[in-house]
C-alpha cells in the first residue's frame, strides 16, 4: 500500500518536471539557508567546548555600566567572587599576553595566557608531555617556567621527546619547558605558551595587580542567570567599598564561545530570525503550491472518496509528496551548505592575523546534522499537512455537487489570504532587518578614518619590559630604527605610533581642566583613545591640521607636557572657544595629575570598531610619554617585498630578539577591522534577497492562483455590468487589505529588529525611517504588482468566456 | 418603428481555436419588439448560448450589425458595454451564478451598485420590490449556499429584474431544476411578462417554449424557423 503511494506520488511529480523542479528548488534554499545560519553561529558561539565537562566551564567577566564586552576583573575583585559565589565551583584566572620567543631562526611573537595552576585541570586535559605549573612555580621569584603548546614544540623542537627541562628564551630571558599540551589545544582561545601567575593577592596591592578573567564551572542546578544574579551581589558590596575603583562595575557568567558576541547580540538574533523566517516562507510557499495542486485534483479526490477510499490514504499520497521534494530539495540545500561552511572557515580566518579560536571548525557536525533532520522533518509536516488537511477536510459532497466552487473554496480563500499575508510580514521584517544591517556595514566600511592608507606598509613591535625597562630606551630604539629605515632603499617616509587610525588604540579616562567630575570613580571621567606618535606622523599619514600646530621637535623630551586633540574632541568639549591652550590629563589610580597642554587640533580619525560610539583621541608625542607597544608604519616607493625584507633586515641589526610581527598593508589592517560586520551584512543581504525572491514569487503565486479561482466571479460581475476598471479596483482594494495586514505588524517588526540594530551600530534612526519607507513601497509594488497583473489577465477574455470557466 | 428594442443585421461569429474555426452564428438576422416574449431553441451546440452573448454584450460579433434600443453598440467600448449591460440587460443563468460570499440582499443588490446614479436608500428599496416579486423577501438574509436550487434561480431572477433592465436574457433558466421549481421560475417569466417585461429565453424544453409568444429554432447558427406560437395566435385573435 505504502508502496503504491510512493508510486503514485513520483508518478504526479514525474507528471509536472517544472512544478517538482521548482518546488524542490525553493525548498532546497529554504533548508540550506536557515541549517547553513544556525551551524554557523552554534560553531563560534554557542558550540561546547570540546573537553569533558565543557558545557558547565564558564568565563567570568566585568561589565562596566551594563556592558557585556568581555573586560577583566581586578584580581581582588575575582578573589572576593571566589570566595562568596556558591553557585560555581573550581575557581580559575588567566589573563592574555604576547610572549616573543626567540630561536636560532629569529625572533617571533606567540599569543600566550598567564593563569593560575589549576587552569588545566578545569578543562580536564592533561599535558602530553611533562607537566603543568604548580602553587611553588606561582610564587613570585620562583623559577621561571612555562607550558608549550604542540605546534611549538614541532616547530621550536622537532618534536622532540626530550624537551622537558629544555631552556626557552622568552622575551629575553630563560624559561624552562616542563610541559607540552597537545594538539588542538590552545585554551581559552588561541593560547601556544602558558606561564605561571606569579600575582598572589595577598602580596599586591589593589591598583597594582594585574586584571585577570575568572574561570569556573557551574554547580549543576544553576542557570547562568542565577550566577548573574550572585555575581552582582558580590560586586555591589565591593562598590560600597571601593566606590573610586567600582562605581559602575559588576560581573557576568558567559560560556567562553558565548563570549565572542559580547554586544553583538541584537544581529546574533537577527540572523537567526531571518532564518527561520525564510525556512517559514519556503515551506508556505511549496506548501501552497502542493495545496494548487490539491485543488487541482480535488474533484478527482472527492470521486475517490464517494467511491470508498479512506481518508487515511488521500493525506497518505499527499504526504508523500511532501517527503519526497522536502527530503529531495534538503539534500541539495546541505550539499550546497556543505560547501558554503566550507568557504566561511577560509573568509573567516582571513578576520584574523592569529589563526581563530580553535572551537571554529565549520562544517557538518552532529548539531548541524541533527538540526538538519529536524528542519527537514518540520518542512515535511507543515508542507504535507497544509493541503492535506485543506484537502480532507471539505465536504465533498459539495465538490461533487458544484465543481470546485462552494464551501471548499471559501476556506482555501481564507487560507490564501494568511498565507499572503504572512509572505507580506515575512518579507517586511526581513528586508527592513536587512537593509538596516547592509547601510550600517556600508557607512562603517566607508568610514573615514581620517588618514591617507594608500601604499603604506606596516608592522608591530612590542618592546619588552626586561630589554627595554626605562623610557629613555625606548624613545632611543624608535628613534634609532626611524633614521635606519628612512636612509634604505624602497621606502619613503616612516610614521611611528602606538596605533594608527582605523586601528584598536589603547583607551583611558581623562580630566578636561574646568569641568567638573562629580562622582568619585575612574568610570565616570569621559573615555578616550590615547596615542602616542612620533612627531611629524600626524602629518605624514595625512591628517589634517584644523587648528594650533603639529608636533615637532621643540616637543621631544621625557618632561614635556603638549598634546593634540581631534576635532570631534575639540567639538564635544570647546564647542564655543578654541581648543588650544586648554588642559587635560589622564585619570588613573596613581593619582598623577600632569596636565598636559593642547597644542593643535586635527580633523576626527577613528580607531577600533566603527560600530560602537567611537571616543574622540588625545595624541601625545611618543618622545614625551613612550609605549612598549608600537606600530611602524613604512611608505612605500617600490615593492612591499622589498619593503618587508628592508623592515625585518633593519629590526635584526637593532636587536635580534625582537621579531616585527602583523606586516601587512595599511588599506588590509583597516579593512580586517570592518571585514566581520562586511561578512555578516553581505550574508545577510544575500539571505534577504533569498527571502524576498522566494516572498515575492510566493505572494504572485497565491494572488495569481486566488484571482484565476475567481475568474468565474469576474464573470458574473462584468455580466452584471461591472466594468474592467472596478473590477481591477476591487482587486486592488484587496491586495491593499492584505498590505496592509501583513505590512502593519511587519513594519513593526521590522522596525523594532531595526531598531536594536541602529542602536548598535549608531545608525540615525531618519535611516531607520527612510528605510522603512522604502521597502514598504518595495513590498507595496509586489503585492499590487502581483494583483494587478492576474487581474489583467482574467480581464482579457470576454465575460461569456469568463463565465464559462470552471 | 419606435417599438423595436433589439436589432441584428447579419451577424456572424466564428470562434478561432488552434487554427480551427468554428462558425457559431452565420447571418443572423432578427428583431425583437418591446414587451415581446421569445424563445430560442435547437439541438445541442447550434449557437444559441452564442447568440444570447452577443444579444447581453457579454462578446462581440464577428462581422454584422447590432442596434438596441436605437444606438449601434456593434462597434462601442468595453466601457459603454458594461454600462449597457447594467442598466438595459438582466441575466438569468442555467447554473444561476450567484457569488457564494454575499447573501441573498446584497447579490440581488450588486449590479444596483455598479451605477452612481443611485442612493443607497434607493437601491434598498429596489432590492426590497424585486425580492418580493420573486416572493424571496423572507430569506434576505440568506447565503445562496443555504438556499435550494429554485430559491437561488428566484434570486437571480431577483438580480435580474431589480435595475428595471429593458430586456431579460435567460439561458436554460429551468435546466438545472426540477420540474416543480421549473414551473414555477417559468409562471414567474409569465407575471414578468404580463406586467410588461421584454423577454429572451433560450430554452431545450418545449414546454417552457409553449409560454413564450414567439418561437425561434437555431440550426447550425442560422434561423430556421420563427413564428409566434398558437396560444398567442389564438389570443390576438
Ligand atoms: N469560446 C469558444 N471558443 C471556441 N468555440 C466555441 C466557444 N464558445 C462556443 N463555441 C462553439 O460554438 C458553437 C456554439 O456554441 P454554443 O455554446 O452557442 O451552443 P449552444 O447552442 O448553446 O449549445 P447547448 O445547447 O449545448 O448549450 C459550438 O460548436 C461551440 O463548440
Ligand atoms: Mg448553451
Amino acid at each position: 500500500m505504502i508502496i503504491q503511494d510512493i508510486n503514485y506520488a513520483f508518478r504526479l511529480l514525474s507528471k509536472k518536471p517544472a512544478f517538482t523542479v521548482l518546488t524542490t528548488l525553493v525548498m532546497a534554499v529554504g533548508i540550506g539557508v536557515s541549517v547553513y545560519m544556525f551551524s554557523f553561529f552554534n560553531t563560534i558561539l554557542y558550540k561546547d567546548l570540546p573537553f569533558e565537562d565543557g558545557a558547565s566551564l564558564v568565563v567570568i567577566n566585568a561589565s562596566v555600566n551594563g556592558t557585556h564586552d568581555n573586560e577583566k576583573l581586578s584580581l581582588h575583585d575575582f578573589n572576593e567572587i571566589k570566595n562568596n559565589v556558591n553557585g560555581l565551583s573550581e575557581f580559575s584566572s588567566y589573563y592574555n599576553t604576547d610572549v616573543i620567543v626567540s630561536s636560532k631562526d629569529g625572533a617571533r611573537r606567540f599569543p600566550a595566557i598567564i593563569s593560575e595552576p589549576n587552569m588545566f585541570a578545569l578543562t580536564r586535559v592533561k599535558p602530553l608531555l611533562g607537566r603543568s605549573y604548580n602553587q611553588a612555580e606561582s610564587n613570585a621569584g620562583a623559577e621561571k617556567v612555562v607550558v608549550i603548546g604542540y605546534d611549538i614544540w614541532q616547530n621550536q623542537f622537532a618534536g622532540n621527546d626530550n624537551v622537558i627541562d629544555k631552556l626557552m628564551r622568552l622575551n629575553g630571558e630563560n624559561y624552562r619547558v616542563i610541559g607540552v599540551m597537545p594538539e588542538d589545544y590552545f585554551f581559552p582561545n588561541i593560547a601556544q605558551l602558558w606561564l605561571p601567575n606569579t600575582e598572589n593577592v595577598a602580596q599586591i596591592s589593589r591598583k597594582d595587580a594585574n586584571s585577570v578573567h575568572g574561570l569556573a564551572h557551574i554547580v549543576d542546578g544553576n542557570s547562568i542567570a542565577d550566577i548573574d544574579g550572585q555575581l552582582n551581589l558580590v560586586m555591589q558590596r565591593i562598590k560600597q567599598q571601593y566606590p573610586e575603583t567600582n562605581n559602575g562595575l559588576s560581573a557576568y557568567a558567559v560560556s567562553i564561545p558565548g563570549s565572542g558576541a559580547s554586544d553583538g547580540q541584537p544581529v546574533i538574533y537577527t540572523m537567526h530570525i531571518v532564518a527561520i523566517l525564510i525556512l517559514i516562507l519556503a515551506s508556505i510557499n511549496v506548501g501552497n503550491l502542493l495545496l494548487s495542486r490539491a485543488v487541482e485534483r480535488s474533484k478527482e479526490t472527492a470521486i475517490r472518496v464517494a467511491l470508498g477510499a479512506p481518508r487515511s490514504r488521500l493525506i497518505s499520497q499527499m504526504l508523500w509528496e511532501s517527503i519526497i521534494i522536502c527530503s529531495l530539495g534538503g539534500i541539495i540545500g546541505l550539499l550546497v551548505m556543505a560547501w558554503g561552511l566550507e568557504v566561511t572557515e577560509t573568509i573567516v580566518a582571513t578576520f584574523f592575523t592569529d589563526p581563530p579560536a580553535f572551537w571554529w571548525k565549520f562544517g557538518l557536525d552532529s548539531y548541524t546534522i541533527t538540526l538538519f533532520f529536524i528542519i527537514v522533518f518540520s518542512t515535511i509536516i507543515v508542507t504535507g499537512l497544509l493541503p492535506a488537511w485543506k484537502n480532507s477536510g471539505g465536504d465533498f459532497n459539495a465538490v461533487l455537487r458544484d465543481g470546485t466552487r462552494g464551501a471548499l473554496s471559501k476556506k482555501s480563500g481564507r487560507v490564501n489570504k494568511m498565507l499572503v499575508i504572512s509572505e507580506i510580514f515575512i518579507s517586511m521584517t526581513v528586508l527592513i532587518a536587512a537593509a538596516v544591517m547592509v547601510f550600517a556595514s556600508y557607512t562603517q566600511s566607508r568610514a573615514d578614518i581620517g588618514a591617507e592608507t594608500k601604499n603604506i606598509l606596516n608592522a608591530s613591535v612590542v618592546l619588552p619590559n626586561s630589554k627595554y625597562p626605562s623610557e629613555q630606551e625606548q624613545v632611543q630604539f624608535v628613534k634609532t630604527l626611524t633614521s635606519l629605515i628612512e636612509n634604505s632603499t624602497g621606502i619613503g617616509e616612516v610614521i611611528i605610533a602606538s596605533a594608527l587610525p582605523g586601528n584598536f588604540s589603547y583607551e583611558t579616562s581623562f580630566a578636561i581642566d574646568g569641568f567638573e567630575y562629580t562622582e568619585q570613580s575612574a568610570l565616570s571621567y569621559p573615555v578616550m583613545n590615547y596615542v602616542a606618535v612620533m612627531p611629524g606622523s600626524l602629518d605624514k599619514l595625512g591628517v589634517e591640521l584644523k587648528q594650533g600646530r603639529y608636533f615637532n621637535s621643540g616637543d621631544d623630551g621625557l618632561d614635556k607636557k603638549s598634546v593634540i586633540v581631534t576635532e570631534s574632541f575639540a567639538i564635544k568639549y570647546f564647542n564655543e572657544t578654541s581648543a588650544i591652550g586648554k588642559r587635560v590629563r589622564t585619570v588613573s589610580s596613581d593619582n598623577n595629575i600632569d596636565w598636559l597642554t593642547i597644542v593643535g587640533v586635527v580633523e576626527t580619525t577613528l580607531h577600533g570598531e566603527r560600530e560602537t560610539q567611537n571616543f574622540p583621541s588625545v595624541y601625545r608625542p611618543f618622545t614625551q610619554a613612550p609605549r612598549n607597544k608600537l606600530t611602524i608604519a613604512m611608505k612605500m616607493t617600490a615593492s612591499q617585498a622589498l619593503a618587508t625584507k628592508t623592515l625585518r633586515k633593519t629590526m635584526a641589526s637593532i636587536d635580534a630578539e625582537l621579531p616585527s610581527f602583523k606586516i601587512e598593508t595599511y588599506q588590509q589592517s583597516v579593512e580586517r577591522i570592518t571585514a566581520p560586520i562586511t561578512f555578516i551584512s553581505n550574508l545577510t543581504a544575500l539571505f534577504a534577497l533569498a527571502a524576498v525572491v522566494l516572498a515575492a514569487s510566493g505572494i504572485y503565486g497565491v494572488m495569481s492562483n486566488t484571482i484565476n479561482q475567481r475568474t468565474h466571479e469576474i464573470g458574473i460581475k462584468r455580466a452584471l455590468g461591472a466594468d474592467e476598471q472596478l473590477i481591477t479596483k476591487e482587486f486592488l482594494l484587496a491586495g491593499l487589505k492584505l498590505l496592509l495586514w501583513g505590512g502593519i505588524p511587519g513594519l513593526l517588526a521590522g522596525g523594532f529588529m531595526g531598531f536594536g540594530m541602529s542602536q548598535m551600530f549608531g545608525t540615525d534612526h531618519s535611516v531607520l525611517i527612510i528605510i522603512a519607507t522604502l521597502m514598504t513601497i518595495l513590498v507595496g509594488s509586489v503585492v499590487l504588482l502581483a494583483t494587478y497583473l492576474p487581474t489583467q489577465r482574467a480581464l482579457i477574455v470576454e465575460p461569456s468566456q469568463a463565465l464559462h470557466y470552471q | 418603428m419606435t417599438n423595436t428594442l433589439i436589432k441584428l443585421d447579419n451577424i456572424k461569429k466564428i470562434f478561432f481555436t488552434d487554427e480551427v474555426e468554428t462558425h457559431a452564428l452565420s447571418n443572423i438576422s432578427l428583431t425583437i419588439n418591446k414587451g415581446e416574449y421569445v424563445s430560442i431553441s435547437g439541438p445541442s451546440g447550434c449557437g444559441k448560448s452564442t447568440l444570447l452573448s452577443l444579444l447581453g454584450l457579454l462578446d462581440t460579433s464577428t462581422s454584422g450589425q447590432y442596434i438596441l434600443s436605437t444606438h449601434d453598440v456593434s462597434s462601442i467600448s468595453k466601457k459603454q458595454r458594461a454600462h449597457i449591460r447594467n442598466k438595459e440587460i438582466g441575466f438569468i443563468f442555467q447554473s444561476f451564478n450567484l457569488i457564494s460570499d454575499l447573501d441573498v440582499e446584497e447579490n440581488v443588490e450588486l449590479p444596483l451598485t455598479y451605477r452612481h446614479d443611485l442612493t443607497k436608500v434607493q437601491r434598498k428599496e429596489m432590492v426590497k420590490n424585486a425580492l418580493e416579486k420573486v416572493n424571496m423577501a423572507h430569506r434576505a438574509k440568506h447565503f445562496p449556499s443555504q438556499l435550494s436550487g429554485g430559491q437561488q434561480q428566484r434570486v437571480a431572477v431577483a438580480r435580474a429584474i431589480a435595475g428595471d433592465p429593458s430586456i431579460i436574457l435567460a439561458d436554460e433558466p429551468t435546466g438545472n431544476l426540477d420540474s416543480e421549481n421549473a414551473q414555477a421560475v417559468m409562471a414567474l417569466l409569465a407575471s414578468l411578462h404580463a406586467e410588461g417585461a421584454t423577454i429572451c429565453m433560450v430554452t431545450h424544453d418545449p414546454r417552457s417554449a409553449e409560454r413564450a409568444d414567439r418561437n425561434i429554432d437555431i440550426l447550425d447558427g442560422q434561423i430556421v424557423s420563427d413564428k409566434s406560437t398558437s396560444k398567442n395566435s389564438v389570443e390576438a385573435a
